[in-house]
């Protein structure tokens, strides 16, 4: 599903030149349930940033379902973003001018789907986070757990098939966080592949598979066996 | 997605009441100020009788002696001697043709209830009623031997024949023209062209005449002009009759040629002419010359729009463009005060282009609002422009051409504000907006 060969992104200043990525390779395999973890500062969000293709790499090759994305142009990006990706952010990202049943529906806009299928698709998403009653709320109008919930039904509208995940649960209580990360793992069962960044090694654990990142490098990963519906035994440099 | 768009356009806009009232409110102000010129302009400008302005002509003769000059572009004086006109209104052929100059009388009923009051009146032939498209509601134009015989008669048009009498069916009542009584034998239309394009003399926009008279009474009752009358040498003129033998040139002369092969041989006409009053000493001159000029390039020999008001026009664009550089500055604020819901959007598949597109539309529906209030504006200006200057009261009010251009240069005007912040905002990286949330 992802692939990356000797990825690197550097962050270039008039003053200094900071590498967040060196030689990063990984590769995570259709219907994996991958945890990144890392100190801050390692390249857990750039990595994520780059995979999910909302900035451009400085170096290497990178290639997302058999597609080389350093060949694609601006709107051919947006358009495999909006067909493959679906992205669940820490600060929930939703729109606040919009209400939920909105904010679900601007990936299947994009994506031109007609109004009747948006309608049953951001139903039965919001259905699925337990928010179907407050589709005309507007988000600042929920707890910050209703939000996320919301973030994930928006993901999920689209129907992708890799799911990027930003520290998900980050700004969630624990009930709230072991609710956010039921809904992945059954996300996942369903056959979804996922990449979650996290701080919280605990909720790393309960993934498949773990990925370290260090000073932009992939330096250990460990395999949960058993963990997945599907586990296959990808591993990245 | 359009409608979408309009719809995210119209919430943004209610998001920042304030904002959006203040670039309404530049835009409808720039659109006030060049859509008032604008139209004045194009009320200057426009054909006055579109569908045979290509047919009417108005014929120039050069009369004047060798190394004479005159203030025309050809040096071709504008109007004609009054021997000209005679001589030329007589020539052969089928087409029609008007001498006629302005001339004026204190008008009144005779009675004691009866109030006089001076009025203009264009002195003409029979052929002016059907050139220039007068109607009538009741009667005709005079006859040919009315004209012949200077017949005591006149058309007035229906406003006057309701000043005098109440009524518009007024055919064979009696009107006086200071010491004379006429017969009205025709009651036309109200005729008021936005432009006074057969007689440019006194002014271009001054208003139609309402009261008609033959050609025949200039002879017949020593009709003099109100119009101009020049002369390119000296001549003793001790009374009227003088003046109609004389070289001034005070007449207007029209007419109306509907084909080439009839313009073709008008011209060789005129030619003829001019060679035959050399041999009677007039036309002194190595090369005979003549210019018949169609409505629109009469007008344009004419100056009918000075450099004044082209100047006006190009004046009121360029503060059109301060307050386009105004809505920039405000757009460039807004756009990028939304950079993050911007960036969630392409995060979630919205290509640059849509991102691009959805400020455009906005922008659109800015300026429509805009443009909307910038006709107000621009009555309101067109309102004070006709009441300070009497003038420029035809020419003060909006066509539906100009009715349509006011929103659609509003549209215009904030698109070209908004192309660049829209622009920018679509181009950063996503990440970059999604990292400030």
């Amino acid at each position: 599903m992802l692939d990356m060969k000797a990825i690197s992104k550097v962050y270039q200043t008039e003053m200094v030149q900071t590498h967040a990525l060196r030689d990063f390779n990984l590769h995570v395999a259709e219907g994996e349930f991958v945890a990144v973890t890392g100190p801050s500062g390692s390249g857990k969000t750039t990595f994520l940033n780059i995979a999910g293709m909302l900035e451009p790499f400085s170096g290497g090759q990178y290639c997302l379902d058999g597609v080389d994305i350093g060949k694609l142009n601006d709107n051919a990006r947006a358009d495999l973003r909006n067909q493959k990706i679906g992205f669940i952010f820490q600060g929930f990202n939703l729109i606040p001018d919009l209400n939920l049943y909105e904010n679900v529906e601007v990936p299947l806009r994009y994506r031109g789907i007609k109004s009747a299928e948006r309608k049953r698709r951001v139903e039965e998403c919001l259905e699925l986070v337990g928010l179907a009653g407050r589709a005309k709320h507007l988000p600042q109008q929920l707890s910050g757990g209703q939000q996320q919930r919301v973030a994930i039904a928006r993901a999920l509208a689209g129907r992708p098939r890799f799911l990027l995940a930003d520290e998900p649960t980050g700004n969630l209580d624990s009930l709230m966080a072991r609710q956010v990360m039921e809904l992945l793992e059954q996300i996942n069962r369903e056959g979804a592949t996922i990449v979650m960044v996290t701080h919280d090694p605990e909720l790393a654990r309960r993934a498949p598979r773990n990925i370290q990142i260090v000073d932009g490098r992939v330096t250990d990963f460990t395999l949960y066996q058993g963990r997945s519906a599907a586990t296959p035994l990808a591993a990245g440099g | 997605m359009f409608i979408h768009y309009i719809d995210l356009a119209w919430r943004s806009l209610r998001q920042t009441p304030l904002v959006t009232f203040l670039m309404i409110l530049a835009i409808a102000i720039g659109i006030g100020v060049t859509m008032t010129t604008l139209s004045v302009y194009h009320m200057m400008s426009m054909d006055p009788i579109p569908h045979k302005s290509d047919r009417l002509f108005s014929v120039q003769l050069q009369t004047m002696d060798d190394g004479e000059t005159w203030r025309t572009p050809d040096d071709i004086p504008y109007q004609l001697t009054y021997t000209d006109a005679i001589n030329l209104d007589a020539l052969p052929g089928e087409y029609l043709r008007a001498p006629m100059l302005r001339s004026g009388f204190s008008v009144h009923l005779n009675t004691v209830s009866s109030k006089p009051f001076i009025e203009n009146t264009r002195v003409t032939g029979r052929d002016f009623f059907t050139m220039f498209d007068l109607t009538f509601l009741h009667g005709n134009a005079w006859t040919e031997e009315q004209e012949r015989d200077a017949a005591p008669v006149v058309v007035i048009d229906e406003e006057m024949a309701k000043q005098l009498f109440g009524k518009t069916d007024v055919v064979g009542e009696s009107v006086f023209l200071g010491e004379r009584r006429q017969e009205i034998v025709g009651v036309t239309k109200k005729w008021r062209p936005t432009i006074k394009f057969y007689d440019l003399n006194n002014g271009s926009f001054g208003e139609a005449e309402r009261m008609f008279a033959p050609f025949s009474h200039v002879k017949a009752y020593d009709v003099d002009t109100w119009g101009n009358t020049n002369a390119w040498k000296f001549e003793e003129t001790r009374d009227f009759n003088d003046k109609m033998n004389s070289e001034m040139v005070w007449v207007q002369f029209w007419v109306q040629l509907d084909t080439p092969q009839q313009h073709q041989a008008y011209g060789d006409m005129l030619m003829a002419y001019m060679q035959q009053q050399q041999k009677l000493g007039r036309f002194n001159r190595e090369s005979l010359q003549y210019s018949l000029q169609d409505v629109n390039d009469w007008m344009r020999y004419n100056d009918v729009i000075s450099e004044d008001n082209k100047i006006l026009v190009g004046l009121s664009f360029m503060f059109l463009a301060v307050c386009v550089a105004n809505i920039l500055g405000l757009l460039l604020a807004k756009f990028m005060r939304r950079a993050p819901d911007v960036g969630v959007r392409r995060a979630l598949g919205a290509s640059k282009r849509q991102v691009f597109y959805q400020h455009l539309v906005e922008v659109g529906v800015l300026g429509l609002l805009g443009g909307g209030l910038g006709v107000l504006f621009a009555q309101l200006g067109l309102l004070g422009v006709s009441q300070t200057y009497d003038y420029y009261a035809g020419l003060a009010n909006m066509d539906w051409i100009m009715l349509m251009s006011a929103p659609l240069l509003a549209i215009s005007a904030c698109i070209l504000a908004g192309l660049y912040p829209a622009w920018l905002v679509c181009r950063t990286t996503p990440a970059t907006h999604l990292k400030v949330q």
